[in-house]
């Protein structure tokens, strides 16, 4: 059995936990908490961190003894330095914590790149956890919609280079710009997003502790995300009605199923296909012949079937890149927001007519 | 002459002893003192006067006067030494003169003597200044009391009315005069029109007065000498006198009574006779004189048995000790009248509500009042259980265990709010 350590840091961080738990639950009410229990095939252990209680509190489905909360006023307010700050003031509070937990196998962070909790906190943590323990630990990082605003997309910018220097095994990637196509409204559609995430991992957790016809373990998700940038993304499709298993491997590995934008055949270094339902379904031509298709394009990639009575197709596929372009497009839009950030702190400090307003009285006293 | 005198003396003196003697010997001695010449002694309502004393010749003229007459009944002339006797209310009073003496005023000395003084008024008994015109006399009342009845004859069931005059025919006024009338045998009172007068003064000057009428009821056949009314009396003095006597009139009845009587036909009925635990029952209870006579003092009283409990609904069923109870004073021929009550089921079993009612009735014939009693009970009442019994007869672990699982839920709730709660 894995002992798999999931943490959520900052508000992005803490909802795609909160959707993993709830998920555990087998998507049952709201009163599941009650009267089910998390199941998970591994033992995971969830640690949600962040400096806003009132983003702790939002949580429905994680344990009270799961949510750390790092007191400091409401949050650090999107500023990373300040942030940083804080971890460093609360490290040992945060490392107590999860050495309590016990030993792990693997560990995964998930956060948001563009917040202020999550994005700052999450580069120091993989350093300290690559300080103290030798389990690999993936970074599953949300990138923020474009349109948020500078101060965000300069986050993005400089946690994706952080953590990506902090000693990580992987990131996976999965960007909200990109998974906006699923509409609705924003509330909606960041659940959506997070719920997506979150059966994704579920998935990938199952299939790594499972006992498969065709075995993926731990080790092979290793080799998979350490090909490559360093940058990775999960595709995933689950049928809900009967379909050739090739349609549904396609569908994986397509952009409605991937939670990144990447052309797979062009971007990908390696990949693993990890394929669940009814033996009916599980034709080895079909499976065999597509994976031959991926693997021609990126080289190599791991297979795993797992036979569940009963159940439609379920593909998930982990895709690590060689390049990313949209990785590209979003710094370069970020490079644009720093400096036009740059420019304004700038101007004030040059300026100064602020300062300029006040200057018109001093030493002067009010008279009455 | 010397010697005369003592002779004389000695004489007078042997004398004197020898009629005292005699006195003592033949009554007793009411006065042995001197009387000045105008007053008097009084005997009851006899007065001696000493009218005129003549010292020069040792004699005295006594007047005797009997009531208030002014004409005395005696006028006599008496010597020192003689006497003189009468007769008065059946005895002898003998009057000596013992001496005479002159002085401004003359006055003899006498000895007067009776031979039974048990008939004497000491209240009168004395020496009256200013002679009989002031002596206190006593009087004596007559009291003639007549009871009549408007008719003699008659038959039962018929009502005579009884009349009592009184007429004082004596010749003094009758004071604390107190009438006493006993009830009479066979005979109801049936109204009292003139009531007992209680003490009052009947003066001679009082025209016949009317002491009591009343109306009587005849009850049994016979002839029956009504019974005498009688009056105890004093005069002005306060002496007591025997005590007067109205006549005894005789009325003859005839033929046989209508004897009449209550009675009450008393019913309990319940709306049901088996009923579930803890159900109340409706019952009502009639009642109906359907005697020729009304009924008094109408008292029922509801035995309730354990295992049913009386609710109450009528207001006239009131609570005595305990004891439902339904109390009329009065209910007339043909009256009807229900209550309605609630009896509640309190444990399971078979019972029987009861009730013992009484009442008094007047049967036209006796004058005391009838008393008639009986009893009622119902049919069996079935007290079976309730709808939710069964859930009080099972063991304590079937209350227990739902109770544990539905303790266990809430705590592994609680418990997991708690775990959730942040």
């Amino acid at each position: 059995m894995l002992n798999v350590l999931i943490i959520g840091n900052g508000q992005c961080g803490n909802r795609i936990l909160d959707a993993i738990n709830r998920e555990a639950f087998g998507k049952k009410s709201r009163f599941a908490k009650f009267y089910s229990q998390q199941k998970y095939k591994s033992n995971v252990q969830t640690i949600a961190i962040n400096t806003a209680i009132n983003d702790l509190r939002e949580m429905k489905f994680t344990k009270a003894r799961d949510r750390i909360h790092i007191p400091h006023l409401h949050g650090v307010g999107a500023n990373r330095n300040v942030g940083k700050h804080v971890f460093e003031d609360n490290k040992a509070h945060i490392m107590k914590h999860v050495e309590e937990r016990g030993n792990f196998d693997v560990a995964f962070i998930l956060t948001s790149a563009s917040g202020g909790t999550g994005s700052s906190f999450t580069p120091l943590l993989i350093k300290e956890f690559k300080q103290r323990f030798d389990f690999p630990v993936y970074a599953l990082v949300v990138l923020p919609f474009r349109e948020e605003g500078t101060l965000y997309l300069q986050n993005a910018a400089f946690c994706l280079r952080d953590i990506r220097e902090s000693g990580v095994d992987g990131i996976i990637l999965a960007d909200n710009q990109f998974l906006k196509q699923m509409g609705g409204n924003v509330e909606s559609a960041y659940n959506g997003i997070n719920d997506k995430i979150a059966r994704r991992l579920l998935f990938l957790l199952d299939a790594l502790d499972s006992e498969m016809m065709m075995v993926t373990d731990l080790g092979d998700f290793k080799t998979v995300m350490n090909g490559g940038a360093g940058l990775a993304t999960i595709g995933f499709y689950e049928a809900d009605s009967e379909i050739p298993i090739k349609s549904a491997i396609r569908k994986a590995l397509s952009p409605t199923g991937l939670l990144f934008s990447t052309d797979v055949y062009e971007e990908a270094s390696r990949s693993m296909v990890i394929i669940k339902g009814d033996r009916k379904y599980l034709g080895i031509d079909d499976i065999s012949s597509e994976v031959e298709k991926l693997s021609g394009s990126v080289g190599h990639v791991f297979k795993g079937i797992i036979v569940r009575n009963d159940e439609l197709p379920q593909v998930l596929t982990v895709l690590t890149l060689e390049s990313a372009s949209e990785l590209e497009n979003l710094y370069s839009i970020a490079v644009d927001a720093i400096n036009y950030e740059k420019q304004k702190k700038e101007r004030v400090i040059n300026e100064k007519e602020v300062d300029r307003a006040f200057s018109q009285i001093d030493g002067m006293d009010p008279s009455y | 002459m010397l010697h005369f005198r003592k002779t004389l003396t000695i004489a007078s003196l042997l004398m004197f002893f020898i009629l005292v003697s005699a006195g003592g010997a033949s009554g007793k001695v009411l006065y042995n003192d001197t009387i000045d010449e105008g007053d008097g002694y009084q005997i009851n309502d006899y007065v001696i006067d000493v009218a005129e004393v003549v010292p020069q010749h040792e004699t005295v003229f006594i007047n005797i006067y009997e009531g208030d007459s002014d004409d005395p009944r005696y006028e006599k002339l008496i010597s020192v030494g003689s006497s003189f006797e009468f007769g008065l209310e059946g005895e002898n009073v003998d009057i000596t003169v013992i001496s005479v003496y002159s002085s401004e005023i003359p006055r003899a000395k006498l000895a007067i003597t009776i031979t039974d003084d048990d008939i004497i008024n000491s209240r009168t008994l004395g020496v009256v200044e200013g002679g009989h015109s002031e002596a206190e006399l006593s009087t004596t009342p007559v009291l003639a009391i007549n009871k009549v009845v408007d008719k003699s004859n008659m038959n039962v069931g018929d009502v005579v009315r009884v009349t009592v005059t009184v007429e004082n025919t004596g010749d003094g006024d009758a004071f604390d005069v107190i009438f006493s009338d006993p009830p009479q045998e066979k005979f109801i009172l049936v109204d009292d029109i003139l009531g007992s007068p209680g003490k009052v003064d009947i003066s001679i000057d009082d025209p016949v007065k009317k002491i009591y009428v009343y109306d009587m009821k005849a009850t049994e056949a016979g002839t029956f000498s009504l019974n005498p009314t009688t009056a105890i009396f004093t005069n002005s003095i306060g002496e007591s006198f025997p005590m007067a006597s109205s006549n005894q009139p005789t009325v003859i009845v005839e033929g046989s009574a209508d004897q009449v009587s209550a009675s009450l036909e008393v019913e309990m009925e319940l709306d049901s006779y088996t009923v579930d635990r803890n159900e109340d029952l409706h019952g009502t209870i009639s009642i109906r004189n359907v005697g020729d006579a009304p009924a008094s003092a109408v008292n029922i009283n509801m035995i309730i048995p354990e295992g049913l409990e009386y609710k109450g609904d009528d207001p006239s069923i009131e609570i005595i000790s305990g004891v439902p109870t339904v109390y009329l004073d009065s209910f007339g021929i043909q009256q009807e009248k229900e209550f309605s009550f609630k009896v509640k089921a309190k444990e399971v079993g078979t019972y029987t509500l009861s009730l013992e009612n009484s009442y008094l009735y007047n049967d036209g014939i006796n004058s005391r009042m009838q008393s008639a009693s009986s009893d009622l009970m119902t049919n069996r009442i079935y007290v079976t259980k309730g709808k939710y019994d069964y859930l009080f007869e099972q063991p304590v672990y079937v209350y227990l265990v739902p109770l544990l699982i539905i303790g266990a839920i809430a705590g592994w709730i609680y418990h997991r709010h708690k775990q959730y709660k942040f």
